[in-house]
């Protein structure tokens, strides 16, 4: 593969496969024809955390210590005032000094009665659960699971004579650019629209594997793919049904992309993707 | 004789003097107003001028931008009675507070060189993934390299503490923003 001269500049480079495919390719560089790779597009598609994650055991203790220090600092409020008011004025009345005209207001203890009957509201508020059903079930097709977390779109694709589990990837077509390939390629894997959101026109990863050798060697075909990988955020929860080009898909967060994508493909992967402890 | 004739010429003389030059003529003298017809003028100067102010009641007044809000000057008197009587805190209290600032700006600062690693990971990435685009073809990587507008204002909402309730039905209703706008 002929490199241009910029791709030398030594300071450009960060990664160690970088420095390797340099050096091979230094090897390499007495071709004169150029190699022909088929040029594929794949779709990063995520679905972005919908809760906070739960707070970290420093995170809990620098908070409780935050809520103190800013009660010392604060001044009382009205309704704290107007508490004490109460107290008081129950207290006189226990010990008889006070005359119960001032029973005009519309409640004597209407400060505390006002507060009971807030944090009885709060308690009885029927909030949606962090884990949700989908959670218990462990059901990969949902949308609902692991709120906290990044789930990504991975499908089970045949790519020659076996089935892979991949991001959904396929083939560039002619007067098409990159993403727009990218984009079909995930229109023809659902049924139905996917609701989508890609993030520009620029990949944000690489990959590329050689194809086996009785399938390079005939004339014609190419040495190899390259795979040009395009985010995009998923924007409804509407679950997808699979389409005709691929034979399953499940939505996974990040620990279990282990046990589905190929070693050095997850690795390619996991370098655009956002780090989650 | 003569001298009798002559005062009588000389003491209206006496008083013979030119004032200086007025350009101007007397005041004219004013006519009395019926009283009824300037009561009558008066009262309808009030009228409209009672009219303007209800007018401009009725109009919503525009609410005081907040960098001239002051703080009421009865809350200045209150201070004394709002402040709180707490006991002093304990040494082993605030040393135990400021090792854990200590150990927060720690993890604080650990996050921070985690997150930058991970966008320098993700740039890395990216700048890959362009240069062997533009390797292979020159057009693609123009076509990869122009600004995506559509992404422009870019509107995302943060994660909440619980996720959102299916189906719900707010008590209050639903709030619809009728506010104006002005494309």
């Amino acid at each position: 593969m002929a490199l241009p001269r910029t791709c030398i500049n030594l300071s450009r480079l960060t990664s160690t496969s970088d420095k390797i495919c340099m050096r091979l390719s230094s090897f390499a560089s007495t071709q004169t024809a150029k190699e022909k790779w088929d040029l594929l597009s794949a779709v990063c598609l995520e679905r972005k955390p919908v809760i906070a994650r739960n707070l970290l055991p420093i995170e809990k203790e620098v908070l409780s210590m935050a809520q103190k220090m800013e009660y010392r600092l604060s001044l009382k409020s009205d309704h704290e005032i107007q508490l004490e008011k109460d107290r008081q004025r129950q207290e006189r009345i226990k010990q008889g000094d006070a005359d119960d005209s001032d029973m005009d207001q519309a409640s004597l203890n209407s400060a505390q009665d006002f507060e009971d009957a807030s944090v009885e509201e709060l308690s009885k508020f029927p909030f949606a659960d962090r884990i949700t059903e989908a959670d218990k079930e462990k059901d990969q097709k949902s949308l609902d699971r692991m709120l906290d977390r990044h789930l990504l779109l991975v499908v089970r694709q045949k790519l020659g004579t076996s089935s892979v589990w991949i991001l959904p990837q396929g083939q560039r077509q002619e007067g098409e650019t990159m993403r727009q390939a990218a984009e079909r390629v995930l229109a023809e894997s659902f049924d139905g629209k996917v609701q989508s959101r890609f993030l520009g026109n620029a990949p944000c990863g690489f990959y590329k594997y050689k194809y086996p050798k009785h399938i390079r060697e005939q004339d014609g075909n190419s040495i190899g793919a390259k795979v040009f990988f395009f985010k995009a955020h998923v924007t409804s929860d509407s679950p997808l049904k699979k389409g005709s080009c691929i034979e399953d898909f499940a939505w996974l967060g990040r620990d279990e992309l282990d046990s589905y994508l190929p070693e050095k493909y997850r690795k390619s992967v996991t370098e655009f993707l956002i780090d989650e402890d | 004789e003569n001298m009798i004739g002559i005062r009588r010429f000389i003491q209206p003389l006496l008083g013979f003097h030119t004032s200086a030059v007025q350009c101007a003529e007397p005041m004219k003298k004013k006519k009395k107003m019926d009283p009824s017809i300037i009561r009558h003028r008066e009262q309808r100067k009030m009228k409209r001028i009672e009219r303007s102010i209800r007018k401009l009641e009725r109009v919503e007044r525009p609410l005081k931008p907040l960098d001239e809000t002051q703080i009421p000057l009865s809350l200045k008197y209150e201070i004394p009675i709002r402040q709180r009587q707490l006991q002093p805190i304990s040494q082993d209290i605030e040393l135990s507070q400021r090792e854990l600032l200590v150990a927060w700006s720690h993890h604080k600062q650990k996050e921070a060189e985690r997150d930058l690693a991970c966008i320098r990971k993700l740039l890395d990435a990216q700048g890959k993934a362009l240069k062997e685009l533009k390797l292979e073809s020159e057009e693609l990587y123009i076509e990869a390299t122009q600004l995506d507008l559509s992404l422009l204002p870019y509107k995302a909402v943060g994660p909440t503490r619980t996720p959102q309730i299916k189906g719900y039905d707010p008590p209050d209703g639903d709030y619809i923003d009728v506010s104006r706008k002005w494309e």
